[in-house]
């Protein structure tokens, strides 16, 4: 079937570029249970980039696993309002330490880690902060994610799993995010270096479409994905699958054929280019693992 | 019924057979996803992930000689379900077997309900060991005769043939679930059951099949309000009116259908508050019941999450009378377990006949029976290595941390993808039914 054989395809693609990334994730994860040292704030962290990963993965799949969703959705909104509480208590300048949070878990290192707030975000700025302690790299490349992010994520993947229902070709890989207009920066997380310059804005996270990441097809001709695939069948009136919904703004025929309908310059007008390249997680995940 | 393990008056449990292929190399479709004993302990029922349903009989002849159990050996295979495509949502619904419950047998006949994520089908299991011979019209070959031949009539009679064994589908419940089905569960009634899905419990009536009433609905009118999902569900053994489900927030609700015809509100809510000191950010993805059995008396009930067993006393819904834990030791390593998925494993649990004693599975092909007199509890494994019939098991430990003293497998070496997720146990007897990946083992207790 074609939809099968495109997510075989895609999933192969995808799995190449995952599995270094995986590698790492695996490594982090085994730091997370044996060591006792990592802050509070790092394993948090890691918790939340596991989660959110997960997300995405569940996104490209046409039927994500709904229990699965909700509790990682759920884990998400956690740490999201334990995150949220802290920055309200916290006075705007915290470098040294943590403030006591009534909903603090055991074992929180508080040592000199601060949060660095990203900005655009709805949290206070950290103005004026120069908050990064000298614990090292690790601290320093911490992949940060605002609120909004976290909510807009959790709110497309729920809605995209209520598609199950609707009659009408399936939204679930047309993103959420060009329902809602979302500001630039809060659709991205950024991942902030203080030894380079900031790349730009990292989009794991963004629309959950990686139709924004033609990186990941530009050496694919589309031609070659359908070439053995006997489309007879289909005639020009026929509702493909949901990979060729047409899209409404979009008049141009040529988008009926692309893989991911809104993978086009004129959704992307309202967005910043925001490139899930995962080549670049790879490197950010060199960096994490301090190599 | 004797204990789960142990020296004195407790259960040797040995091995008696296993089930399936012997290579390493698993092919999907054999992978078994359910496990089912009927109510004699007569028949074993397995559900694999190719949609094929296998039942197995226990041998009746070596029960007088006791020096064994009867055995079970293959009684009838049928491909259950066929993998389907919903064009509408552009969706492949899976074969897979996601649970079998057997009918209390009426006759001679014995009747089972299997179902995938989607579809429910009731599957007549009936022998025929006889035919008829000497028709007047008919050839024995089946072909028909001239009626111009036919010089005398006769009377056909029916004569031995070799047992066959058939399954042939008498209803199919499909089209009213939009997620997929986790349970099904027969009513004591012995005239409905109910299926449920993550957010849906329906009623169906076994003779009726266009229709089912929806009897629980916890799907909200926005989904991103969406933070709980039905995880599995019961009825009662003996009241046709209660019927319980677990979510997978850790919570299991009572539910009286004479109360309303939507039972949305429970009528008793179990749940255990959380334990502070065991707070950590995997807390809610662990409490989360993958299985809850009644027990035969149906006084208690028993629910399974990541790390143990309780037992739930349903007069007392704010904690539970008993709780077993399965694999502590796990306890410190969920960030890896939660990255590679394992953490979100549905365990099953069950009963022995006399609800003394209860059985679950664990990882490395382990797993733990817990005696509720004793309090004692005992770790097995299932592998090939101790196959030959009547070779008692040896207990397993697992080494937490520390020094690994000799014979403990330590928890880093244990294999996350060798895990027993379906057991049964015979209602009668001292029988098991434990499922690997794709092997089916069968011990039995040791007889003197």
């Amino acid at each position: 079937m074609l939809v099968a054989r495109l997510r075989f395809m895609l999933g192969r693609g995808l799995k190449r570029k995952l599995s270094d990334y995986e590698e790492n994730m695996a490594g982090l994860s085994s730091a997370f249970d044996s060591s006792r040292n990592l802050p509070y704030s790092l394993k948090r962290q890691l918790v939340l980039n596991m989660c959110l990963t997960k997300l995405q993965t569940y996104k490209m799949v046409v039927e994500p696993n709904l229990h699965r969703s909700v509790l990682i959705a759920n884990t998400v909104r956690q740490i999201q309002e334990e995150m949220r509480q802290e920055s309200s208590q916290q006075p705007v300048n915290v470098c040294n330490g943590i403030a006591p949070n009534p909903l603090s878990y055991p074992g929180i290192d508080s040592s000199g880690i601060s949060l660095h707030l990203p900005s655009g975000s709805n949290q206070q700025e950290s103005n004026g902060c120069n908050s990064w302690s000298a614990e090292g790299p690790i601290e320093n490349s911490l992949l940060m994610v605002s609120d909004d992010d976290m909510s807009s994520a959790i709110s497309s993947i729920l809605k995209d799993l209520d598609f199950m229902e609707d009659i009408s070709p399936p939204t679930s890989l047309v993103p959420a995010g060009d329902d809602e207009p979302k500001s630039p920066e809060s659709t991205c997380l950024k991942l902030e270096d203080d030894r380079q310059d900031l790349k730009g804005a990292e989009c794991v996270f963004g629309s959950f479409e990686i139709s924004n990441s033609t990186s990941y097809l530009k050496d694919l001709a589309i031609d070659d994905i359908f070439e053995d695939i006997d489309t007879s069948m289909y005639d020009s009136d026929f509702c493909v699958p949901p990979l060729m919904t047409p899209r409404p703004p979009s008049s141009a025929t040529e988008e009926t054929l692309k893989t991911f309908p809104s993978c086009n310059s004129s959704s992307a007008n309202n967005i910043p280019i925001c490139r899930t390249d995962l080549s670049e997680l790879d490197h950010i995940m060199e960096i994490l693992v301090g190599s | 019924m004797a204990g789960a393990g142990g020296g004195g008056n407790d259960i040797q449990w040995c091995f008696s057979q296993v089930k399936g292929a012997v290579d390493d190399d698993v092919a999907e479709a054999d992978i078994i996803s359910t496990v089912e004993f009927n109510h004699s302990g007569e028949l074993l029922a397995t559900g694999d992930k190719g949609g094929r349903v296998v039942i197995f009989q226990q041998e009746q002849e070596n029960k007088i000689q006791s020096l064994s159990r009867g055995e079970y050996n293959v009684y009838s295979t049928f491909q259950s379900h066929e993998p389907e495509f919903d064009y509408l949502k552009s969706l492949e619904i899976e074969e897979k077997i996601n649970k079998i419950r057997w009918l209390p047998q009426k006759n001679a006949a014995q009747f089972l309900l299997s179902t995938n994520d989607k579809t429910i089908k009731l599957w007549k299991i009936s022998e025929r060991d006889k035919r008829p011979e000497g028709y007047n019209l008919k050839e024995e070959d089946g072909r028909y005769r001239d009626p111009s031949t036919v010089t005398t009539l006769r009377v056909p009679v029916l004569r031995p043939m070799d047992l066959m064994v058939e399954a042939s589908p008498r209803r199919i419940f499909a089209n009213a679930h939009t997620y997929h089905i986790n349970s099904i569960s027969s009513n004591s009634d012995y005239e409905t059951y109910l299926s449920a899905d993550d957010l849906r419990i329906n009623l169906w009536h076994l003779e009726i099949t266009d229709r089912s009433f929806n009897i629980v609905d916890i799907k909200p009118a926005n989904m991103e309000e969406l933070t709980e999902v039905i995880t599995a569900a019961e009825f009662h053994p003996n009241s046709c009116n209660t019927f319980v489900y677990s979510s997978s927030k850790g919570t299991i609700r009572l539910c009286d259908m004479r109360a309303s015809a939507l039972c949305d509100r429970h009528s008793k809510l179990f749940e255990e508050p959380e334990d502070p000191s065991n707070r950590s950010f995997f807390s809610e993805i662990i409490s989360s019941i993958s299985d809850v059995k009644f027990s035969h008396s149906g006084r208690y009930m028993m629910t399974r999450d990541y790390l143990s067993v309780k037992i739930w006393d349903l007069n007392m819904e704010n904690r539970p009378v008993e709780t077993y834990q399965v694999h502590e030791y796990l306890r410190s390593k969920l960030c890896s377990l939660y990255e590679n998925d394992c953490i979100f494993d549905k365990f099953e649990c069950c009963w022995n006949g006399s609800d003394s004693v209860v059985m679950t599975g664990s990882y490395n092909n382990f797993f733990r029976m817990f005696d509720r007199n004793t309090k004692r509890d005992i770790t097995l494994e299932a592998s090939r290595e101790n196959n030959k019939p009547r070779t008692v098991l040896k207990p397993r430990k697992v080494c937490a941390s520390g020094k690994r003293k000799k014979d403990e497998i330590s928890v880093d070496s244990l294999d996350f993808n060798k895990k027993i997720l379906h057991t049964a146990w015979h209602p009668k007897e001292n029988i098991i039914a434990v499922a690997t990946t794709n092997n089916l083992y069968i011990f039995q207790d040791k007889v003197n």
